[in-house]
């Protein structure tokens, strides 16, 4: 803008000095004095200001200037070989190109001096390098930058309060527990990440919350109590929350592949199993406070092992991991080792924490004349409450029961053994299961025993009973059993002859749903009710991958994903009885996630009382139901009848031409009309065609 | 009902037809013999027996007294209706991929597909008396396909134009006068696979491998409707009496020894219309359906599979019964 005002003004006077040249004479030069009383109101800045930055200042060229003391002081006849030694030591960091050694009237230099490089970098480093650099006993050099000093002096006599930050409100994390209708939300991804997007789980249509693409680059995960979301990125893990899913925090992690959260989200593991190639120092596994979001301790783990490496308390107060004969337990939050050393454990297998105790689970396998054993550890005073010796053991599986009222120890056993060279054969084996009850005194066990191979075992949630799939292919059976105090488990149901791999009991119990999963397993699902083992529904969703029930147990969803199966993915939504309520055929479908929702505040009493009081609730419900219902309902008509209406109107105008078109067609056919059917009358001819039927009599005995 | 199955060909079906009064059905298969059957009951009436190579495409006149074939043997065959005996024979440069009679059945178009260093054309030619001579005679017009080529052929209304179906996915409209250009659009990615007429040709469903169907107003190309499915779609029909369409289509040929029936989805799919709401399935083709046509009374419907099948459905009561709420 400024330069074309300029133009314009020349322009002016050139023309105005044209002018007095003619006047005067045709070779002159023309005047380009500017005119009196002109105010020239442009600033050189705003003229040449991209010149006027290159202009050389004072302060060029100080940041690769250092100051060295401690230098000796040497008169000058000693000077030279002073010189060449301090350029042999600073000659290392780059080309000096100018010095300055300081001297007094005798010529004594003064035990400073001034370097110069050719870069600020070099001099950067040669201060990082040379400053407390010992040239020998008496001398020492202390080096810094030059801009330091005018850096040092600008601090002000006086120390200043800082001021006061403004506080930022941070957004209600928890607002998703307060919705009205008790709506559940659900992520979705779709390819690599391509599109993340949180939908609300509204009646009777599911409403989209947030659709964002390349939200992560992987997948993503909810925290264990669903105030985060968490998206995975090549530089680390994100954290998402708040109602517009605003970034909480980050957590530099680069190439990180697998994260996982202290049960009460105090705590984030980060784990890049392959590590940074550009910065080999960065551990592998980092431990993470989520609200500050500081790194907490740093591990490299030995060798593969399975992940969760390390597994937390139910409290977020200790976590645990599994090493050649030692368990290490560390504690929060300063997160060292308790009692500063690992428990020594020879053989040991597998641990698990108890889900609401800090009590730890672990096996120890068989060494030649000593049994396997179970024990149970009570942390943080290390006294074993409980011990289990198992004899002709292969192989065990511990699984806790939801609520930590049960411990059930699947143990596969042998009754022959081989040794072949590096492997161990077992042959002719059965399975037992020991059952643990963890709230009696001096914590009972009994045992299940079962000649068939287990495909899968599920402790119902909430409730006491366990489902077991045993048999071979195609003779599997499922079978429930349910435990009671002071009584050894007693088999409620069996169900044979069924097609399924996979249990997936409802979060709140009573319900479950028996699924096929993967290559072989077709997709097939039952939906049963535990209380009389109805079956409410048998269906399949062909080729899904994965079950998810929502948080509450009215939902059950079933998916088949891009990660297993290439094409038809997409997620399925079925009511808890197995009642299908939405196919969503979705290309590209990876990943399907409820948000888990806080532990219940309600005491006992009070879920009594609303179990009490239901059918009050239920009239409530079932009416806003049915006024969701006719709704919806209404506005599917409404869109289709203004779809009919604009159908119709165009089809009104063509129909219109067609008939004024009607005489060029009679013409294109000699004049027979062929536009219906049977318009045409005169060339009709009738024909009675006659079949043979072959009639044959059998007579059955 | 228990559908018909017609079991006369060995070969995948490429193309069904009706006659316009709906008693006859004609079929094409890649084993080179066309087969017309009575539609009442799937009793076969004859075969054309001639052509070498696999037919892709067949078209019966308003009168019924020829039938149109062109084949991967290069050739574009006329035949009498009445004895399945050929009439005229016209020999191209590469296969004939679609062919139609005009309205007036004074005329017919035919497309040769893009191969062998020879160029997609569109063929116009006077088939009023057609012989022997037919394949020396001169085409009324010939129009050079730059680019994509067609994959699929209809008359517009009148005799006076031509729409045309491409590999790309475009629909072109041509002024038969000029034999140029009129209009072109471009709502599918992917192979048109079939397009077929309304009753009134007024409109016209394209049928396209990208999954989906389409409706347009056959004067100026404009997308009325669109059906979506998960399969690449080889055929659409419109029905005479109904506001549905019928969809026919299923996993690729090519992967379908790869994949069980329940995967490829071989059903024919109804739509609603004007809804584009999909209110049934007919399952029962163990390959992909490659053609679908309606009844010209609207009260059955047929299907051709990769199969080789042919599979006539007569509608239940049902049928007519059901309604949408609006």
């Amino acid at each position: 803008m400024a330069k074309k005002k300029v133009d314009d003004r020349s322009s002016q006077n050139s023309d105005s000095t044209r002018n007095d040249g003619d006047l005067s004479s045709n070779d002159d030069e023309p005047n380009f004095s500017d005119p009196e009383g002109f105010i020239d109101d442009i600033t050189d800045e705003e003229l040449l200001g991209d010149v006027l930055k290159q202009k050389p200042k004072e302060t060029d060229g100080v940041e690769s200037v250092i100051v060295v003391d401690g230098v000796p002081q040497v008169g000058p006849d000693r000077l030279e070989k002073l010189q060449s030694v301090i350029n042999k030591i600073f000659s290392k960091f780059g080309s000096i190109v100018n010095t300055h050694y300081p001297t007094n009237e005798k010529g004594h230099t003064k035990g400073y001096i001034f370097l110069e490089y050719s870069s600020p970098m070099h001099a950067q480093e040669a201060v990082k390098v040379t400053n407390n650099y010992k040239l020998d006993k008496q001398h020492t050099f202390l080096v810094n930058l030059f801009t330091d000093f005018s850096k040092y002096e600008k601090i002000p006599e006086v120390w200043k309060p800082p001021e006061a930050q403004t506080y930022v409100g941070q957004a209600d994390l928890h607002y998703y527990l307060l919705e009205p209708d008790a709506y559940d939300q659900f992520c979705v991804v779709t390819g690599q990440g391509h599109s993340v997007q949180i939908w609300q789980n509204t009646q009777p249509e599911p409403a989209v919350l947030q659709d964002r693409n390349n939200w992560t680059q992987t997948y993503v995960k909810w925290s264990p109590l669903g105030t985060f979301l968490s998206t995975f990125h090549k530089q680390g893990v994100a954290l998402w929350g708040g109602p517009s899913f605003t970034q909480y925090k980050r957590f530099s992690h680069s190439s990180v592949q697998f994260i996982d959260f202290s049960p009460c989200e105090k705590y984030i593991i980060t784990y890049s199993p392959q590590g940074d190639a550009h910065n080999p120092e960065q551990k592998r596994i980092m431990i993470w406070d989520i609200r500050t979001g500081q790194e907490k301790r740093s591990f490299n783990p030995e060798g593969p092992s399975a992940w969760p490496i390390f597994r937390w308390s139910h409290d977020d107060k200790y976590f645990a991991r599994m090493g050649n004969d030692v368990l290490s337990i560390y504690e929060t939050p300063s997160f060292g080792l308790l009692e500063k050393k690992s428990l020594k454990i020879s053989g040991i297998r597998d641990f698990s924490w108890s889900p609401t105790d800090n009590v730890i689970a672990y096996w120890v396998a068989e060494d030649k004349d000593v049994p396997a054993r179970v024990t149970l550890l009570e942390i943080p005073n290390r006294t074993e409450i409980r011990n289990k010796n198992l004899f002709n053991v292969a192989d065990c599986k511990i699984h806790w029961q939801k609520s930590g009222d049960y411990l059930c120890v699947k143990v596969d056993r042998y009754s022959k053994v081989r040794k072949e060279k590096t492997e161990t054969k077992y042959s002719g084996m059965y399975f037992n299961f020991e059952i643990f009850h963890m709230r009696e005194k001096q914590i009972p066990v009994d045992s299940v025993e079962s000649k068939e191979p287990i495909q899968a075992f599920a402790w119902e949630p909430i409730g006491s009973k366990f489902a077991i799939i045993h048999g071979e292919s195609p003779n599997i059976s499922v079978s429930f059993y349910e435990v009671r105090v002071g009584q050894a488990p007693s088999l409620l149901k069996k169900l044979e002859k069924r097609a399924c791999n996979h249990l997936f009991w409802s979060p709140n119990g009573q319900f479950i749903v028996l699924a096929g999963l993967g290559s072989n397993g077709g997709g097939s699902l039952e939906f049963v009710d535990t209380q009389d083992f109805v079956i409410m529904n048998t269906t399949d969703h062909f080729q899904a991958s994965d079950v998810e029930w929502d948080p509450t147990g009215r939902y059950v969803v079933t998916g088949v994903s891009i990660w297993k199966a290439k094409v038809d993915t997409g997620y399925w939504m079925w009511s808890f009885q197995g009642k299908i309520l939405k196919r969503v055929n979705l290309e590209k479908f990876a990943q399907l996630l409820w948000r888990p929702r806080c532990p219940t505040l309600l005491d006992e009493k009070q879920l009594k009382e609303i179990k009490k009081n239901l059918k009050k609730y239920y009239a409530q419900f079932e009416s806003k139901d049915r006024m969701r219902q006719t709704k919806a309902s209404k506005e599917l008509i409404e869109k289709r009848s203004a779809l009919m209406e604009k159908f119709n109107a165009y089809r009104h105008k063509r129909i219109k031409e067609w008939g004024e078109q009607k005489p060029r067609r009679l013409e294109l056919r000699n004049g027979i009309d062929t536009d219906e059917l049977d318009s045409d009358s005169k060339n009709v001819e009738e024909e009675i065609v006659e079949f043979f039927i072959k009639e044959e009599v059998t007579v059955i005995e | 009902m228990k559908p018909l199955l017609l079991h006369g060909h060995e070969r995948a079906i490429t193309q069904i037809k009706y006659n316009r009064e709906g008693d006859l059905l004609f079929s094409s298969s890649k084993d080179n013999k066309p087969n017309v059957w009575y539609s009442l009951n799937g009793e076969r009436l004859g075969t054309f027996n001639g052509h070498q190579g696999a037919v892709w495409c067949i078209d019966v006149d308003w009168t019924t007294t020829r039938f149109l074939s062109g084949a991967g043997d290069n050739t574009l065959k006329i035949w009498d209706c009445e004895t399945g005996k050929p009439i005229g024979n016209i020999t191209t440069n590469s296969s004939v991929r679609a062919c139609n009679f005009s309205y007036s059945a004074n005329m017919a178009a035919y497309a040769t597909d893009k191969a062998m260093g020879h160029q997609c054309e569109i063929f116009i030619i006077d088939v009023r008396n057609a012989d022997d001579s037919i394949g020396q005679a001169d085409p009324i017009l010939r129009i050079p396909v730059n680019g994509s080529r067609v994959s699929s052929l209809l008359w517009g209304a009148l005799d006076e134009t031509l729409l045309t179906g491409h590999e790309n996915g475009e629909i072109t409209i041509w002024d038969l006068k000029t034999g140029k250009k009129l209009q072109t659009t471009k709502e599918h990615d992917n192979i048109i696979n079939d397009m077929q007429m309304s009753k009134d040709c007024t409109m016209f469903i394209t049928a396209s491998k990208d999954h989906t169907a389409k409706l347009f107003d056959s004067e100026n190309l404009m997308l009325l409707k669109t059906y979506k499915t998960e399969r690449p779609v080889n055929s659409a029909a419109v029905s005479p009496i109904l506001e549905h369409v019928v969809l026919g289509g299923g996993q690729d040929a090519m992967d379908v020894t790869t994949t069980s029936a329940r995967v490829g989805k071989f059903d024919s799919r109804f739509f609603h219309l004007v809804f584009e709401e999909e209110f049934g399935r007919v399952k029962g083709h163990f390959g992909p359906i490659n053609s679908v046509a309606f009844h010209p009374d609207g009260k059955s419907y047929s299907s051709g599979g990769e199969d080789g099948y042919v599979r006539i459905h007569t509608f239940d009561s049902s049928y007519f019964e059901y309604g949408f709420d609006y």
